[in-house]
């Protein structure tokens, strides 16, 4: 047995408790057998556990939506966007029904499709019920979907976690007691965000754009190709910015999940070979002694033949249903030029309103460059340094594209925040928890201060809101920022601890 | 061997990337305030109450920043025949009520015809007296966006005059405001004045030719009050209803259809006179407090306070606390200040902060009074009803130095009264936007001086700041205790020990939450209840819910001994919870956030689990455990509340102390003070928490 890891490296200086979840589990690992039977238990009832609270963020839901009128909450600049409102949608399909462009009148920026779906929904009402009641249920069963699949993806990762582990030579037991079921924590994080919930409640649109989102990520996860292409294509149909997320799936498809450095696993190899007697652990297939892994071109193709399947549906199907008012030309003039263009300057969390607000008109179309390729300039750089992680990757393009977008809401934090618990395992030792947190709960209940002080109070000005919506910006770049660091950090534990074991070995 | 090479370039490369690297100079200035935060912290809270105390000194000369408003330029044009005519109505009214006794709306008639001769259109309108509701959350809505049409009795109702006089120059699309409130049945002799001088401005008002912005002239029915006519007028003014009330079958005055409007109101102006002054000048004083702390734009009292000052020769006063004046403690602060602003002086001779102590007491009594009104949260006047649709309004009261019958000084006060009212119009009516120059957050120290929030947030912040640095110095004190204290648990995450914590203050958050919203139910309870029933009903049902509160694993603090938390991360986490709370505050209504800061603070800070205390038997943590009861203690709200007062000068033991607690939250409520938010949702969470960590079985 070479990778036994002897207790003394207990008192060596690790800093990272990534690691000494490894050396705590191999303590333990001597109880373990007596151990099975309750740890089953102990499975069902955190299983049990986790329904339960899933289940009762939907009746906490159901209460609230039971009562949307006293909480105002869908006209709350926070929760709906231009882009998300569905006071807007159901503008939009009066409009249609009045045998008008749903895009008339620069009220609707939505997708043609969406409008054929929620429409309806808008119109009917069930007598002595509060209005727009299927709407919400709509929503709360995307959210509800939208945490199964989170908790599949998070299965999956779990499941990926573990296996790097042990090949890594880190984790003996086929049982993964001390790594944390990072799907349901995900999936819980996204049921119980006050983000979610309200923009759930407020009757935005934005949990189906998330839905859509997750759907991509999830058919990624699960290689199911045609699913990825089709939650991809919606997405970017519907918010655009979910384009970015080709990258990832991409690479998920082509290399497989995250996984530590390939250089690791290498690293690990060489030594077992060094050591001819140590006895082949794993029964994965051997890696090959290069320094790449092998991409799976045909899975790719694969997906980007669906990508354009799927995206020739949407795009005929868009075509058709406005037919009669000016077709896709005009589609995209009024979403993806609306989203681009930025032509409504009403206040939001995000920070383009007040600039372009104050921007002299004959810059503008070249701040809107500006503006926008910042995005795409990140995309490159962070897809080279964490293309061995395309699930966390996605993250962060998700997350970025949260702060730079044209109008944001809080329904896009809710959405990287939760994918951002589907990397507890990693990210166990980010700094900062605690003043990120206070940051976000401060901002946001300091953003409906500072509106109130503004609009209805009349005492506050725009600065007041932009700089609260400054604020925002920074803890999420904040946030960012560190979970990457502490990714890679992790990274760099990891190969320490590699490192220090082989030392140990030979020694 | 080649690749052991390689591995150990590696590892000296990351050792050199990560773990020791010099941090930059923010960091070390942030690591070293944390390191020192005791210190820090007792400097900072000192500096923040001495800046406090210092705020009467950095109070600056009012100026009127609006070029367009130019007071006092123009030469009044009102004549005695104005002021004879406000002379006319004042007996007309008083024969009137000599004859007739208690009428119905027989007086409203006689004003309409008076107001209708003077080329004004004139209409009635009937408002419903409204009874204490509470709306905990409408705070943050808009006005009028929870008007509820409730049945209408017609034995109780008011109704209101209103009369507009059209501005020749005007498109009608601006308008200014002038309210009398007058009780129509039993109105006294001081109050007629205050139609006189109102009707004499209006007949020359209907008369001038410069006037650009409508006139409208409010004689509210302050039966029920002086806010809630005003409020009715203004809520109808706004947002119509189209809906026809059963009000209007009620009398034979017929009020349907005839709601006249005049455009956005730049400005509004009540006036009240009553009882005589004690001196021989008449006195005008000024109220400007709004509902949260909110003021009306600075330059509207400072052209009135011009006007009333150097043209009128008014002596104009703000409220002020009394008992402050003859403390003596004030006068010992104040001398000292004067003593060294002298040294300063004599050092360098253009240091002038210094300021006569007479002065400077004065300053405080009147900044006190400003404190308490804007932390209150409850308007002074009518004016308050205008705040909520963005006008700037304030109330002037003028006291008469003269009995109500003397005649010939009863002319010249119209004559004066009436020409402050129309410099003041002149002035609001040169406007082109609306009032925005100058200040809306500044606290008064007299009529001409103010404290802008650029200075008064200095004392605040002084006295937060210490918050955030304690609470990362806990943090990092409790997270190494814990480390030690667990490095075999299953649960070691570096960064996020303070989850446990995080839960049990949000539960208290979250009960807090419940007891807040709690008198809502309990209004709702049937049958009659006196206000010290219904107190002692929300004590009991709070403390049932603290209970189970506790008794529920996870959440309680109590049951802290089992989860292994450290009271030091609980500490930090309250602190910071206090923090956000208190800054958040500090935003929507200054006073109260700094009221209540000088309450939470030390107590935070001091908050230190007892028992070691105990254990040790050392003076000085005895006295720091004897300090932190004693804050505790005085924290509680009701206590606070029974404090002040037994400062006043009423003392309140036992259950009556509950009653007067519940009214006054009762006030607090129905004037949907953001101050009850505060109490309920900040104040009393944290003050349980430093229960918690007082009594932590550590």
């Amino acid at each position: 047995m070479g990778f036994v890891i002897k207790p003394n490296i207990n008192s060596s200086s690790f800093h990272l408790s990534g690691r000494s979840f490894f050396i705590r589990r191999r303590q333990k690992k001597k109880k373990k057998k007596t151990r099975r039977g309750e740890m089953a238990e102990d499975q069902k009832k955190k299983s049990c556990r986790f329904w339960i609270w899933a289940l009762s963020s939907v009746v906490f839901r159901l209460i609230l939506i039971s009562f949307p009128g006293n909480l105002n909450l869908s006209s709350r600049p926070e929760v709906s966007t231009p882009l998300t409102s569905i006071r807007r949608l159901a503008e939009g399909y009066w409009l249609k029904q009045a045998s008008m462009s749903p895009y008339a009148g620069s009220m609707y920026h939505g997708s043609p499709l969406l409008l054929s779906v929620l429409g309806p929904l808008t119109v009917q009402r069930i007598k002595g019920q509060p209005s727009h009641l299927l709407c919400s249920l709509v929503f709360v069963i995307a959210d509800i979907l939208s945490a199964m699949l989170l908790r599949g993806i998070g299965k999956k990762l779990q499941m990926a976690y573990g296996l790097n582990a042990r090949l890594l030579g880190l984790l003996k037991s086929s049982r993964d007691k001390g790594i944390l079921p990072c799907g349901d924590i995900a999936a819980l994080v996204y049921l119980w965000n006050p983000f979610t919930i309200v923009s759930c409640v407020g009757l935005s649109t934005s949990p189906i754009e998330n839905l859509a989102v997750i759907l991509a990520l999830f058919g990624a996860v699960t290689r199911r190709v045609p699913l990825a292409a089709f939650g991809l294509v919606i997405a970017t149909h519907l918010s655009l910015y979910p384009a970015t997320l080709t990258i990832p799936i991409v690479i998920i498809l082509g290399y497989g999940l995250d996984a530590p450095p390939i250089k690791l696993f290498l690293q690990t190899r060489s030594v077992e070979n060094e050591e001819s007697s140590t006895p082949t652990v794993s029964k994965q297939p051997k890696l090959k002694q290069t320094t790449r892994l092998p991409f799976l071109w045909k899975t790719v193709a694969h997906f980007l033949f669906w990508v354009l399947l799927w995206s020739l549906c949407v795009l005929v199907l868009c075509a058709f249903s406005l037919n009669k008012y000016g077709g896709l030309d005009e589609m995209f003039k009024r979403t993806y030029g609306f989203i681009l263009s930025i032509e409504d300057l009403s206040p939001n969390i995000g920070v383009f309103w007040y600039f372009f607000a104050e921007v002299f008109d004959f810059f503008r179309n070249f701040f809107l460059i500006v503006f926008h390729v910042n995005i795409l300039f990140m995309l490159l750089p962070l897809a080279i340094r964490l293309k061995h992680r395309p699930c966390f990757l996605a993250f962060i393009y998700l997350a970025i594209s949260s702060i730079l977008k044209s109008y944001p809401s809080v329904g896009d934090s809710s959405l990287y925040l939760s994918l951002w618990a589907l990397f507890v395992n990693e990210l166990v030792d980010m700094k900062f928890s605690f003043f990120l947190f206070c940051g976000y709960l401060g901002i946001s209940l300091l953003s409906p201060v500072m509106h109130n002080l503004w609009i209805w109070r009349g005492t506050g000005n725009a600065n007041f809101y932009f700089g609260n919506a400054i604020g925002y910006a920074c803890f999420q770049i904040v946030f960012v920022v560190e979970s990457v660091s502490a990714m890679l950090n992790h990274d760099r534990a990891l190969k320490r601890c590699i490192n220090t074991n082989h030392g140990e070995v030979k020694n | 061997m080649a690749a052991d090479n390689r591995y150990e370039e590696e590892e000296v490369r990351t050792d050199d990337g990560s773990p020791i690297t010099k941090p930059r100079p923010i960091v070390r200035l942030g690591i070293f305030l944390v390191a020192h935060s005791p210190v820090f912290s007792v400097v900072f809270s000192a500096a923040g109450v001495l800046a406090l105390l210092l705020l009467p000194l950095l109070a600056k000369n009012t100026y009127i920043s609006e070029n367009a408003l130019m007071p006092g330029s123009a030469r009044s044009m009102l004549s005695n025949r104005d002021a004879s005519d406000g002379s006319k109505l004042v007996k007309d009214i008083k024969n009137f009520r000599l004859n007739h006794e208690g009428q119905g709306v027989e007086v409203q008639r006689l004003i309409g015809k008076y107001m209708s001769e003077m080329v004004a259109e004139v209409y009635y309108q009937k408002f419903q007296p409204e009874g204490n509701q509470f709306h905990p959350l409408h705070f943050f809505s808009g006005p009028a966006s929870y008007t509820l049409l409730r049945n209408v009795s017609c034995a109780s109702y008011g109704v209101n005059v209103v009369g507009i006089i059209r501005a020749p120059r005007g498109d009608g699309k601006e308008s200014i405001v002038l309210v009398t409130p007058y009780d129509f049945i039993n109105g006294g002799d001081y109050e007629d004045l205050s139609l006189g001088v109102v009707s004499s401005l209006f007949s020359l008002l209907s008369r001038v030719t410069w006037l650009s912005k409508d006139i409208i002239w409010l004689v509210a029915d302050s039966r029920y009050g002086d806010y809630r006519p005003v409020a009715a007028w203004l809520a109808e003014y706004h947002t119509p209803s189209f809906k026809v009330s059963d009000q209007l079958k009620c009398d034979e005055l017929n009020t349907a259809d005839n709601f006249r409007r005049a455009g956005t109101v730049a400005a509004a102006l009540v006036l009240k006179v009553d009882g005589r002054s004690e001196r021989f000048e008449d006195i005008l004083s000024i109220y400007a407090d709004a509902s949260n702390g909110q003021m009306p734009n600075l330059d509207l009292i400072n052209v009135v306070n011009y006007l009333a000052v150097h043209r009128q020769g008014f002596h104009v006063k703000v409220e002020k606390v009394v008992s402050l004046l003859s403390s003596s403690w004030l006068k010992i602060v104040g001398e000292i200040f004067e003593a060294v602003g002298k040294v300063a002086h004599t050092l360098n001779p253009d240091w002038k902060f210094g300021i006569p102590a007479a002065e400077y007491i004065e300053g405080s009594a009147t900044l006190a009074s400003s404190l308490y009104s804007q932390a209150f949260g409850i308007p002074t006047g009518p004016h308050g009803a205008f705040r909520d649709y963005q006008v700037d309004a304030i109330t002037l009261k003028i006291s008469p130095g003269f009995p109500p019958d003397s005649k010939a000084r009863q002319h010249d006060f119209f004559l004066r009264g009436s020409q402050l009212l129309e410099g003041t119009i002149r002035s609001v009516n040169n406007l082109l936007e609306k009032f925005h120059q100058s200040f809306f957050l500044y606290l008064l120290t007299s009529p001409s001086k103010f404290i802008s929030v650029g200075v008064y947030m200095i004392a605040f912040a002084l006295l937060v700041a210490s918050l955030p640095m304690v609470a990362a110095s806990l943090y990092v004190d409790g997270c190494k205790a814990l480390t030690k204290s667990t490095h075999n648990s299953a649960e070691n995450f570096k960064s996020w020990k303070w989850l446990d914590a995080a839960k049990q203050v949000f539960a208290l958050h979250l009960l807090g939450f419940i007891v807040t919203l709690l008198p809502y139910f309990i209004c709702q309870v049937p049958g009659q209840h006196s206000p010290r029933n219904r107190s002692i009903m929300w004590g009991t049902t709070s403390s049932l819910l603290l209970v189970t509160f506790v008794t529920i694993p996870g959440c309680s603090p109590f049951s802290s001994r089992l989860h292994g938390t450290n009271w030091a991360i609980l500490k930090s986490v309250t602190i910071s919870a206090a923090f956000i709370g208190l800054c958040l505050m500090s935003i929507i209504n200054f006073a109260t956030a700094e009221i209540g800061a000088l309450l939470l603070v030390p107590t935070c800070l001091l908050a230190q689990p007892i028992k070691p205390a105990l254990r040790s038997r050392r003076v000085k943590s005895l006295l720091g455990a004897f300090c932190s009861m004693v804050l505790v203690t005085i924290g509680f709200p009701v206590i606070f509340f029974a404090i002040t007062k037994g400062l006043v000068g009423e003392g309140l033991v036992g259950l009556s102390l509950g009653g007067e607690f519940w009214t006054w939250l009762e006030s607090l409520w129905a004037w949907k003070s953001a101050t009850y938010l505060y109490i309920g949702m900040v104040h009393l969470p944290c003050w349980l928490l430093c229960v918690c960590i007082l009594f932590h079985p550590s």
